[in-house]
């Protein structure tokens, strides 16, 4: 809120004379359209509201402050120059701790022009428009809030100096991502605090769907990041029984559609969604009663549904291959297609994995994730998956309930850490450790600020998170998982030994150690705060461009040698999490292989990358391909990545980036690939993603070989 | 001479009986190395072959190529012996 105070020159005079005038006549300009007199005892009731000095000193400071817009003579005042004036005095008085209380959040005016004319490359799902402005605007006060309100000074610092990142910082007041189940909804209909209409469980797919979306948006407005809906084809299926094969084909176009469609609700930005499915029908899953129209039980097991579900997974395959109405990839919702035992036991897995191996290769859609072994897994939202334990196979005989989330995301710059190290595996090891405490005080900070937005339960601003359809808050804290990122692990071990992790075997196990003393870590600190802290592989998509940036600037010697990019034109990066180098040949098997060594110590699920570029391997390769990475390696999730261009002018789209569209030739055209763990336009990326892009070994060489 | 590797955790029942193993190879001049996955280093090496279970032994000849190994499993010395002649 801007307020503009005028002084004419006769008052000025009697003010000169009369110092201590209160009285000033003036005119007092205000956001909501009133006019105010100047009364200096506004200045004290701020001071005494919203800082813990005693009322002399703020009439004190009243005072000089009125005293000095008296002597200088200016012609006209603001309330902001008016708060920083008392923030002046509260400084020259050391009240340091005043002057904070005290502060004014916002923006330069300049900042504001720039915001409203240009688009926020921080995120590049976010389109530009008055809806982002008001986003990037409302992000902008929240992050500063943040950093002088809800987190101590030397968390804040150390975001700001960057040695962590305090992730979605303008989404302070919501958890950061979750999980849901749709079983939610199909019980309990659309029954949401605040809202205008309550609407009972859905009779018609269609209408499952509907609410579906519309639950979607209202938890983006309640989460930072990616929203993901587990077993959607298991739990769609006693709605598809009856249905045409037409119309599950139109059912599941619609889904698609609806979820990757743009301007829905949140600054215009699509939606974050993971839909997870599943050829199978997942153990837990298969004696429990299934929920069927009108939310009543069908007096049927899942696994009775088993082939509509097949049918309603099948047509979403069919038209992600399809692409949208211009042959583009859809963005969202991403597609996690999980890999299991039972997935190679279950009839049809060869027909499917090939269909889900062709949109892979043609489209790039699918996220072929493997969970080996007995134990099931669930992926919760992003890269965040979690063995189901004892209390979770419970919770999976009444789906409903099987909903989580990650409270927060803080990542380490792992290679600062290793330029203050200077090579000592003790300075090393230490610091990485201090940094963890830090992130874990992070956490506690913004766990204790959530818990107290949840105490005010269906009255608060958190109201959809404490609805008790079923008994117990809709966010479930006690599940709640704490993350703990890493970024740049390829050049800190490349400054501390040498040599980058693909280049020796010595600089590989020097990585899986520090890993391994991070994965230890978390557990200690999980028992100490009673807490679940998880390690994560950051998708860092504006992460590991701030902090090369911070880095070339704060330690430039240092990082000038390990530092990914091009520095002359500022298209700078460090690797991602712990990948390897981007631009090195490797077999793509290899890189599988030794990326997955990594995974199984983190814990909150991990990505390899294979580029494609322009090739387009088979889908029999492909499809071998994912056999090879399920039985011989350990890696947890992977995805193909093709690059695309569109064409604004003709509609149309081909494989492979270009200048021109080779359709008709037009310069309108839109590069398309995925930037981290999404596909989107390359004109909407950071530039140290666009240096990274730059970099990318797409593996021609082996898929011309078929060995992808 | 390739190298025995012993991978345990504390409080794991069978880990014993493998440390045991380790110690009568290494007593015969066999170079043996234990780890323990609770500390970085060994979690570390755990990860690099892979190990998921407790206790694993792995036997690796002159040029680290495995040559035998046990997962979750103890062996009998002289099967181990077998494959160290």
């Amino acid at each position: 809120m801007s307020t503009v105070i005028k002084l004419d020159d006769k008052l000025k005079a009697q003010m000169a004379d009369i110092l201590e005038t209160t009285d000033m006549a003036l005119f007092v300009r205000t956001s909501d359209e009133s006019m105010h007199d100047w009364e200096r005892e506004k200045i004290v009731e701020a001071l005494m509201r919203e800082t813990v000095i005693d009322r002399d000193t703020a009439i004190l400071i009243s005072k000089e402050v009125e005293a000095e817009i008296i002597k200088s003579g200016i012609k006209m005042v603001t309330a902001p120059l008016i708060r920083e004036l008392v923030n002046a005095k509260l400084i020259e008085k050391g009240l340091e701790d005043a002057r904070k209380m005290h502060t004014r959040l916002g923006m330069p005016i300049y900042d504001v022009d720039q915001l409203i004319l240009h688009p926020n490359k921080e995120n590049a799902n976010v389109p530009h428009g008055p809806e982002a402005t008001n986003l990037t605007l409302a992000e902008t006060i929240k992050k500063e809030y943040a950093l002088l309100s809800v987190f101590s000074d030397d968390v804040s610092d150390a975001h700001m100096i960057g040695d962590i990142h305090l992730h979605d910082l303008g989404f302070i007041d919501r958890p950061y991502c979750s999980g849901q189940s749709l079983e939610y909804i199909k019980k309990f209909g659309l029954n949401l605090p605040n809202s205008l209409s309550m609407a009972k469980p859905a009779k018609h797919p269609e209408v499952l769907l509907a609410h579906m979306v519309k639950f979607a948006a209202a938890l983006q407005s309640h989460f930072a990041g990616a929203i993901g809906w587990d077993a959607i084809n298991i739990f769609f299926a006693p709605y598809i029984e009856g249905l045409s094969d037409k119309d599950v084909k139109q059912l599941a176009q619609m889904l698609i559609f609806e979820f990757s469609q743009q301007a829905v609700a949140r600054g215009g930005q699509a939606i974050f969604t993971d839909i997870n499915l599943y050829w199978e029908v997942p153990k837990h899953f298969e004696d429990v009663e299934a929920i069927g129209p009108g939310g009543e039980f069908t007096g049927r097991k899942y696994s009775e549904y088993i082939h509509h579900s097949h049918r309603f997974v099948k047509a979403l395959f069919e038209v992600y291959m399809e692409g949208d109405g211009s042959g583009r990839p859809f963005f969202f919702p991403k597609p996690l297609v999980h890999i299991t035992e039972k997935f190679f036991k279950t009839e049809g897995h060869e027909e499917f994995l090939n269909l889900i191996s062709e949109v892979a290769a043609e489209k790039g859609n699918t996220y072929f994730v493997f969970d080996r072994g007995e134990t099931a897994k669930i992926s919760e939202c992003c890269r965040l998956s979690f063995k189901l334990d004892e209390n979770d196979l419970k919770d999976a005989k009444q789906p409903w309930r099987m909903r989580y989330c990650a409270l927060q995301n803080v990542t380490l710059n792992l290679p600062r850490i290793a330029y203050k190290a200077k090579g000592d595996d003790a300075r090393l090891f230490a610091e990485i450790y201090r940094l963890m405490e830090l992130a874990a005080k992070a956490h506690r900070q913004k766990k204790d600020f959530i818990e107290k937005l949840l105490s005010h339960k269906e009255k608060g601003p958190l109201a959809l998170l404490t609805m008790e359809r079923d008994g117990i808050p809709y966010l479930r804290m006690h599940r709640a998982t704490f993350l703990m990122g890493m970024l740049g692990l390829n050049e800190m071990v490349q400054y501390h030994t040498g040599y980058q992790m693909h280049e020796s075997k010595e600089a590989f196990k020097f990585g899986l150690k520090v890993i391994a003393h991070m994965k230890l870590i978390t557990d200690r600190l999980s028992k100490t705060y009673g807490m679940r802290f998880v390690l994560e592989q950051t998708p860092a998509e504006s992460t590991a461009y701030r902090f090369a940036k911070l880095d070339i600037m704060r330690y430039p010697k240092e990082a000038k040698d390990v530092i990914k990019g091009d520095i002359s034109n500022n298209e700078i990066y460090y690797t991602n999490s712990t990948y390897l180098n981007n631009s090195v040949e490797i077999n793509p098997i290899e890189r599988v292989r030794q990326e997955g060594l990594f995974h199984p110590m983190i814990e909150a699920g991990s990505l390899t990358h294979v580029w494609l570029g322009e090739a387009k391997p088979s889908a029999s390769s492909l499809s071998n391909f994912i056999k090879k990475v399920f039985r011989f390696t350990l890696n947890d999730q992977i995805a193909f990545s093709p690059e695309f261009t569109t064409c604004n002018s003709c509609g149309r789209t081909s494989r492979g980036l270009s200048d021109t569209c080779v359709y008709c030739g037009s310069s309108d055209v839109d590069g398309i690939t995925r930037i981290t763990g999404y596909f989107t336009k390359i004109s909407s990326w950071n530039k140290g993603k666009l240096g990274e892009l730059k970099d990318r070994y797409r593996n021609k060489a082996f898929i011309n070989q078929g060995e992808i | 001479m390739g190298s025995v590797k012993i991978f345990v955790k504390p409080g794991c029942h069978f880990c014993p009986a493998a440390e045991k193993i380790g110690e009568i190879l290494k007593s015969e001049g066999f170079p043996v190395f234990h780890y323990n996955i609770e500390t970085p280093d060994g979690l570390a090496e755990a990860a690099f072959y892979s190990v998921m279970a407790t206790p694993t032994i792995i036997l690796e000849d002159e040029s680290e190529t495995t040559v035998a190994q046990w997962r979750g499993v103890v062996p009998q010395l002289d099967e181990i012996k077998s494959y160290l002649r």
